[in-house]
């Protein structure tokens, strides 16, 4: 837990150069043209629905660029191999940083929020305040499991930046983040719901609305499981990394 | 038990665009507890390649290391709680961190309870000759200054076996006279020290063994004076403008290995104590005052020796 709690805190130190929050930057922004439109079209109620899309768009960015580079990064900056030779597991290094990123990554949540407010008078309201809090939670916990296997994909894939573009907009669709699944193409529908984010964004919109949350523990258990699912891959990913570094002599190599 | 044991140890690296590389062709090496080693040889001699299978970070192709006695292979997990390494060169520190961050975050990494980690940072830093430029941002500093961190870093987790590769690349003549002094101090605290440099002087004021290392394999081991004394025995002559029988001559004088006349530069070379002077008079002798004299470098006895033993080497 030590080297844990040490890479939480490393990555609040290190998290201040603004490529980094570029997504924290663009949030505000993205609400601004999200919610005009919804005003513009007569739909002000649908101003929540844009304040969770431009949220979602930066958290998902930052797990993609930021976290899912960590391993990459360190490798770049000469220092993996230290890290690998150090008795602290590099789990623990990878988990600790992607949890910082991911919180951190949540101040969009309360920027898009503010921005809504402050430009358009609109305060989205969460009815069931319970199902809203373990939504986050349990998108934390699948974000940071997400994000882990992004920072093994990226080592291994030969062009981290393809993958990297490829996984952001058509994620934004599958995420249920800009459009809800339910109104998505019948055929698009299964895909998406192997992406967490996807009944994350069902259970929040849901948890804004007066009606009670169907099935609402059933369903973070869901958003859980894929997190869980994707994190044993990343765990995967990171120790077959570290074996083929080990094997080929590549660890050192930018 | 000795603190190093390797036995036959080869790594050869190989890719699909390139053929094999072998950096590593059987090397065998014992270092004792609390022994300081230094590992001398030209680049690609492959003592690189050994820090970083002791270091746990690269598998070897076959053969045997152990760190006190834990395989390197199959029990990373305990070798890795009892080296601490320095790997040369600028870049592994995190430069929008200050020193004294670095640190800790390493001795987090080391698993140092939290005010162990703080006082062995703050010992560290003044150890180095970093405590008054701690709260800087690492970025700022020079080549030298993150070498020193580099060092502190490396022993940040009390390692009972010390790796340094190059640890004075990069150092100004008043750092690496320090860097002697906490060598000393490594040894004094019964830590084993095994490290790689070009400097032989570096090497005969710290080590109390060096292993010259040349194509993968170890080609001597000895006292650090011994090997300075090769570097005294050897000497090289280059003159301009020598007579064609005088260059007979000097060829067949005791003590000249060779010589060698590029255009009008001769060059000869010497392995025997009084054979420059031999040289020198034949040369005055024959009018040619076109003349200096030096030593070789690390890497011409290098050739000498490996030459001397080329037949058990290759």
């Amino acid at each position: 837990m030590r080297t844990f709690f040490a890479a939480v805190v490393f990555q609040a130190l290190v998290l201040r150069r603004l490529a980094d929050l570029h997504a924290l930057i663009t949030a505000p922004l993205f609400t601004l043209a999200l919610v005009s439109i919804m005003v513009a079209a007569g739909r002000a109620d649908l101003a929540a629905h844009a304040v969770l899309a431009a949220t979602v768009i930066a958290v998902w960015n930052m797990a993609l660029l930021v976290s899912g580079e960590v391993v990459s990064g360190e490798r770049e900056n000469g220092s993996l191999e230290a890290l690998v030779a150090a008795p602290g597991s590099l789990t623990a290094v990878v988990v600790g940083r992607t949890v910082t990123t991911t919180v951190v990554s949540l101040l969009s949540l309360g920027e898009s929020a503010l921005v809504a407010w402050l430009v358009f008078g609109v305060r989205p309201q969460v009815h069931h305040v319970g199902v809203f809090a373990c939504t986050l939670a349990a998108t934390v916990v699948a974000m940071v499991g997400t994000a882990t296997a992004f920072a093994g994909l990226f080592v291994l894939a030969r062009s981290a930046r393809t993958f990297q573009n490829s996984l952001s907009y058509p994620f934004y669709l599958l995420s249920g983040a800009v459009v809800p699944v339910a109104l998505l193409p019948e055929w698009v529908q299964p895909l998406a719901r192997v992406v967490f984010l996807s009944w994350t964004t069902d259970l929040i919109r849901d948890s804004l609305g007066q009606a009670p949350v169907p099935d609402a523990a059933a369903r973070i258990a869901v958003v859980l499981g894929l997190g869980v699912a994707a994190h044993v891959a990343g765990l995967y990913a990171l120790s077959r990394i570290v074996n083929r570094v080990r094997a080929d002599g590549t660890m050192g190599f930018a | 038990m000795n603190a190093v044991e390797v036995v036959e140890l080869r790594r050869v690296y190989e890719s699909k665009r390139t053929p094999p590389r072998v950096a590593l062709d059987g090397l065998s090496l014992s270092v004792g507890e609390g022994e300081v080693h230094g590992l001398l040889g030209p680049n690609g001699a492959g003592k690189t390649t050994l820090c970083k299978i002791l270091s746990t970070v690269l598998l070897p192709t076959s053969g045997s290391a152990r760190v006190l006695g834990h395989d390197v292979v199959a029990d990373t997990r305990a070798v890795r709680g009892l080296i601490g390494i320095v790997f040369g060169g600028e870049r592994g520190l995190y430069g929008r961190l200050t020193a004294r961050q670095n640190l800790r975050y390493w001795a987090a990494l080391y698993r140092q309870p939290t005010a162990v980690g703080r006082e062995r940072t703050e010992r560290l830093l003044a150890r180095v000759g970093l405590a008054d430029r701690a709260d800087e941002r690492v970025e700022r500093f020079s080549r030298g200054m993150k070498q020193r961190l580099h060092l502190a870093r490396g022993l940040i987790g009390d390692p009972r076996v010390v790796i340094l590769d190059e640890p004075t690349v990069g150092m100004d003549p008043v750092a690496a006279h320090d860097f002697r002094a906490l060598v000393d101090e490594l040894r004094t605290e019964g830590r084993t020290v095994l490290m790689t440099t070009h400097d032989m002087a570096e090497a005969e004021a710290v080590c109390d063994r060096v292993s010259l290392v040349d194509n993968g394999r170890i080609v001597t081991t000895e006292d650090p004076r011994t090997i300075g004394r090769w570097l005294g025995t050897y000497e090289r002559v280059v003159a301009r403008g020598v007579p064609e029988p005088t260059l007979t001559a000097i060829r067949e004088l005791p003590g000249v290995t060779s010589v060698t006349a590029v255009g009008d530069e001769v060059t000869v070379e010497t392995g025997a104590e009084g054979a420059t002077a031999g040289v020198l008079r034949a040369l005055v002798e024959a009018g040619v005052t076109a003349v200096s004299t030096g030593r070789p470098s690390l890497t011409e006895v290098y050739l000498h020796v490996i030459g001397d033993r080329g037949s058990r080497v290759r």
